[in-house]
């Protein structure tokens, strides 16, 4: 019987230890919570750590792509690599997370990000709703149509043009809405395909399965670049049917960092605005451009050290990253998106990039 | 020759054509494999696919962001996995053996089936261009195949002609299976791959220039294959040892767990740690299990025993709530394990010499592998975990299976003890486990455990998904072990009984050995589906294997243009994984019949 009692016990223990770990977790929650209410910024977390935690996109071209060798580029990942160059002064300093649409704000909000570069759209709900706050827009999106030639459809075609065609998009995102409440309004009656992954819906597209993709406007030009389509397919309509502006987002109610990472977005676009790169940031004369002498830290940099970064933060994003221009050609200028009269072109050419002054 | 040729003819006669259906079926069934063949090749083929987006991201299939300085580390996990290889192949070496004849005609029948599939391949593909219209093309060319033909055809007659020149020779087959990989070896010596080089503006250079395959592949497998020959026969010399046999059984289950937690992962040691925590809780746990193995016999003792035992539960299941080192954590569980085996073991004085040593040996492995696991690793990646890729797939299955089987096993068993809580207990854990799918167990680890969870160290996503993935497949193998268990015959367990048996004699010694093999089909179909289930992480945003060739390559545009190449990495992850599954199902296959299941 005693020996029965034993096995028993065994079997007890046993289950005991496959809760353990369970059971810490639950522990530490305690811990969790009290760091929540002490008023701890996550700068002050950042520079404890070392080492900024960047989410990204699982894959998106040429806003976050992984290399042959496991190396990280692209738009968003480069402005990571510029809030690490403002936080410690070295930009390779930062800890990608891949993360998918689906687990983006999860993630931001139980703190394994400290920041979201993920081309997120800034939508009231989410800025509201949520518990993120938005930085400054790093990149105007909208979402357009691509169709053939060859099905008669032309640049100047509207949503009313596609009644009676299939259009293949991806499910459950803010574009399956749009294009449905888009077409609805125009009078429009469409046969929506929805596939998981974009990538997918080109396939099906080249196929021929559908007539019509719809996506945000950046990954129809590049995919139509890619396919050596230029002159058999065409994005309509000019102006997009939704804005989509992509910026990066942290949590809200955190100044402190806030301050951080919007202020490496103007830095970058402040540097584009007087024509400084990373190749003649050395050589700029700071006496002669005072805004440029405040932001990278000539006069004692006090603007920077009371935000709690180093007097030279902004002129090693820009030295190390490069500014706003440099970020914007290096990877998209490839995929065939140029900044000329686009939204994003800088405002003094009637874009919309533009950055409060530094003073 | 004319023998030959009426025995193929007889033979296909009694076997292809003996009736009517059995023609018809015969021949759909060839026009299914032929064009499922044709289609695949023709896709295969066309011109709108780069399968240099598969060969040029070979080490992000296998290791994403591993740092090329480190990659000596991989080197020798992949080294000691084939080393290891080697010598059970070795010292568990076949004793059966094949002629010449046999292997000739083994090649024979290798060159005829590329041969035909030389003739048949089809020569136009399908491209549908860029207004949506269907071209055809003619992807594999004449000039292409009679180039293959040609060599093919040489091949067939040759080995046709050395199948039947009666050469008396004989080989082990085991000497064979080392030959046979050897060819791959000579392969990477000699064949030029075309290769991705980028002119001075970062272009790609089309078309792709034939390059030998880099020395950082092609030498270190060579180093690695002479020393799976090395070890191949030291392990043929000590083939009759029984003892080798048992330590290298051992080392197998040791192996991924020393190679995850110290070579792949590079743990951060410091000195002070393991002077002043690891020793001593060493010594210490040693020499309780130690003094009560040394004593067992002493009656006072004896009569104490059972109260020993329990209160060492009770501390150890106390011990694992407060925050102690995990080592002392472990230690005592192995402890407690030990402790209650003891009893069972033979109280002769060598017997117990020999427990000892099994005790330190054991508690040290363990010391020295929860040294490695727990510490930090000081492999500097740029993203949240050193494991993506095929690592992380490896990693997941292998793991998996390790915690989840023995899991599986204590779980059967409860749910067939005698005891009503461990009953509904076991019952319990495996319902519930069962009743919810996969999926939302992951969730459960990424969404649900980390709002609960702080940010953590390196792997920590990692960590919750090998501990519902423990859970989730060890249910499973508890119904599969449950199965196992009511197939053996009430009379086993009496005759157990009629001998005096105690219950762990019985379940360890007749139960078990019984049920296992019963059910070898079952556990091993278990394991391919949780080396594939593996796959699903990738909802929760680890990078694993599939992932890598589904959503990251097809992103790619620098440095190289893969944007849209999902499809031929899809196809390469198909063939990935079917290599996997299938040789574990043969060798699964070679088990049984090794046991003689099924003949009896």
């Amino acid at each position: 019987m005693s020996k029965k009692a034993i096995v028993s016990l065994l079997i007890l223990s046993m289950i005991a230890v496959a809760c353990a770990t369970e059971e810490e977790a639950v522990e530490e929650v305690a811990v969790e919570e009290e760091h929540d209410h002490s008023d701890e910024s996550t700068l002050d977390e950042v520079i404890e750590r070392g080492f900024l935690k960047c989410g990204i996109s699982t894959g998106a071209t040429g806003f976050s792509e992984q290399a042959d060798d496991g190396s990280f580029g692209g738009f968003d990942v480069d402005f990571c690599y510029a809030v690490a160059a403002a936080v410690f002064g070295d930009y390779s300093k930062v800890e990608f997370k891949q993360l998918t649409s689906a687990e983006r704000f999860t993630s931001l909000a139980a703190g394994e990000v400290d920041v979201l570069f993920r081309n997120t759209t800034w939508t009231q709900s989410r800025d509201t709703e949520l518990g993120n706050d938005f930085g400054p827009t790093t990149y105007f999106d909208g979402q357009q149509l691509l169709g053939r030639k060859a099905d008669g459809i032309t640049e100047s075609s509207t949503l009313a043009d596609i009644d009676g065609l299939r259009v293949c998009t991806n499910a459950g995102t803010t574009t399956e809405k749009n294009i449905t409440e888009g077409a609805g309004l125009a009078g429009a009656t469409i046969e929506l395909v929805t596939v998981e992954a974009f990538a997918e819906a080109v396939d099906k597209f080249i196929a021929g399965e559908c007539d019509i993709i719809t996506t945000d406007g950046s990954a129809l030009v590049g995919r139509r670049a890619v396919n050596d389509a230029l002159n058999d397919w065409v994005i309509f309509p000019t102006s997009p049917i939704s804005k989509e502006p992509l910026g990066p987002t942290y949590r809200s109610n955190d100044s402190a960092w806030a301050d951080v990472v919007n202020w490496t977005v103007y830095a970058t676009i402040i540097a584009d605005e007087y024509g400084v790169t990373s190749a003649n940031v050395d050589s700029v004369d700071t006496d002669a451009l005072p805004e440029l002498g405040r932001l990278f830290g000539a006069n004692d940099g006090e603007l920077q050290t009371k935000m709690g970064l180093s007097a030279d933060a902004f002129y090693n994003v820009i030295k190390q990253v490069g500014n706003y221009d440099q970020i914007y050609s290096r990877n998209l200028n490839p995929l065939g998106l140029f900044r000329e009269g686009g939204a994003n072109d800088r405002w003094t050419n009637g874009g919309l990039i533009y950055a409060p002054p530094a003073r | 020759m004319n023998l030959e040729f009426k025995k193929s003819i007889t033979w296909m006669r009694e076997n292809l054509f003996s009736s009517i259906p059995s023609s018809i079926l015969t021949v759909a069934t060839s026009f299914f494999v032929l064009g499922f063949f044709r289609g695949l090749f023709g896709f295969a083929m066309a011109s709108d696919k780069d399968w240099l987006s598969v060969l040029n991201n070979m080490q992000l299939y296998m290791v994403q962001a591993y740092p090329e300085e480190d990659f000596i580390r991989v080197w020798i996990s992949v080294g000691l996995a084939l080393v290891f290889a080697g010598m059970s192949i070795g010292l568990w070496k076949s004793t059966e053996e094949s002629s010449l004849s046999e292997v000739f005609s083994k090649f024979l029948r290798v060159s005829l089936a590329f041969l035909f599939f030389t003739v048949v391949a089809p020569t136009f593909s399908s491209v549908t261009d860029n207004d949506g219209i269907i071209q055809t093309e003619e992807s594999f060319p004449m000039e292409t195949r009679l180039q293959l033909l040609i060599p093919s055809a040489i091949l067939v007659v040759v080995f046709f002609l050395l199948k039947n020149v009666k050469l008396n020779y004989k080989f082990n087959k085991s000497d064979l299976l080392c030959f046979y990989l050897a060819i791959p070896i000579v392969l990477l010596w000699i064949i030029k791959l075309p290769t991705i080089q980028l002119d001075s503006s970062n272009q790609r250079i089309i078309p792709d220039p034939l390059m030998p395959i880099a020395d950082t592949t092609k030498t270190p497998w060579t180093i690695i294959f002479g020393l799976f020959l090395a070890f191949y026969f030291i392990g043929s010399r000590f083939k009759d040892s029984k003892n080798m046999k048992r330590i290298m059984s051992i080392s197998w289950v040791l192996l991924p767990l020393f190679i995850f937690s110290w070579i792949f992962k590079k743990p951060e040691i410091d000195l002070p740690t393991i002077l002043g925590q690891d020793i001593p809780i060493f010594i210490g746990i040693f020499l309780i299990g130690a003094l009560t193995i040394t004593f067992i016999n002493n009656p006072i003792v004896e009569k104490y025993f059972s109260i020993y035992l329990g209160v060492l539960i009770a501390i150890t299941a106390i011990a694992l709530f407060i925050s102690i080192p995990i080592l002392l954590k472990s230690a005592l569980l192995l402890l407690v394990l030990f402790t209650i085996v003891i009893p069972a073991v033979s109280s002769s004085a060598k017997g117990k010499r020999n427990l000892i040593i099994v005790w330190g040996v054991s508690l040290f492995t363990l010391s020295v592998l929860i040294r490695g696991g727990s510490s930090d690793t000081q492999i500097i990646v740029q993203q949240q975990s050193i494991f993506g890729g095929f690592s992380l797939t490896w990693l997941l299955a292998i793991f998996g299976t390790y915690v989840s089987f023995p899991l599986g096993v204590l779980l059967a068993l409860g749910r067939n003890s005698k005891l009503p809580i461990v009953r509904i207990v076991c019952t319990g854990i495996i319902e519930l486990t069962r009743s919810v799918p996969y999926i939302t167990w992951l969730f459960f680890a990424s969404v649900t455990m980390a709002v609960f969870l702080p940010e953590g160290v390196n792997f920590e996503l990692v960590v919750r998904v090998l501990m519902v993935t423990a859970f989730f497949s060890g249910a499973y193998f508890a119904e599969n072990i449950r199965g196992g268990l009511q197939s053996i015959p009430k009379g086993q367990y009496e005759a157990a009984d009629a001998i005096g048996m105690s219950p762990f004699q019985k379940t360890s010694l007749i139960v078990m050995p019984q049920a296992l093999r019963a059910i070898i089909p079952t556990l091993v179909s278990s394991a391919i589906t949780a080396f594939k289930d593996s796959s699903l992480v990738t909802i929760i945003g680890l990078i694993d294997f599939l992932t890598i060739g589904k959503v990251i390559i097809g992103t790619q545009s620098i440095p190289v243009n893969f944007v849209g190449h999902d499809r031929e990495n899809l196809l390469f992850i198909a063939f990935f994984y079917w290599i996997f599954t299938f040789t574990l199902s043969r060798r699964s296959m070679k088990v049984e019949k090794r046991l003689g299941l099924g003949e009896r």
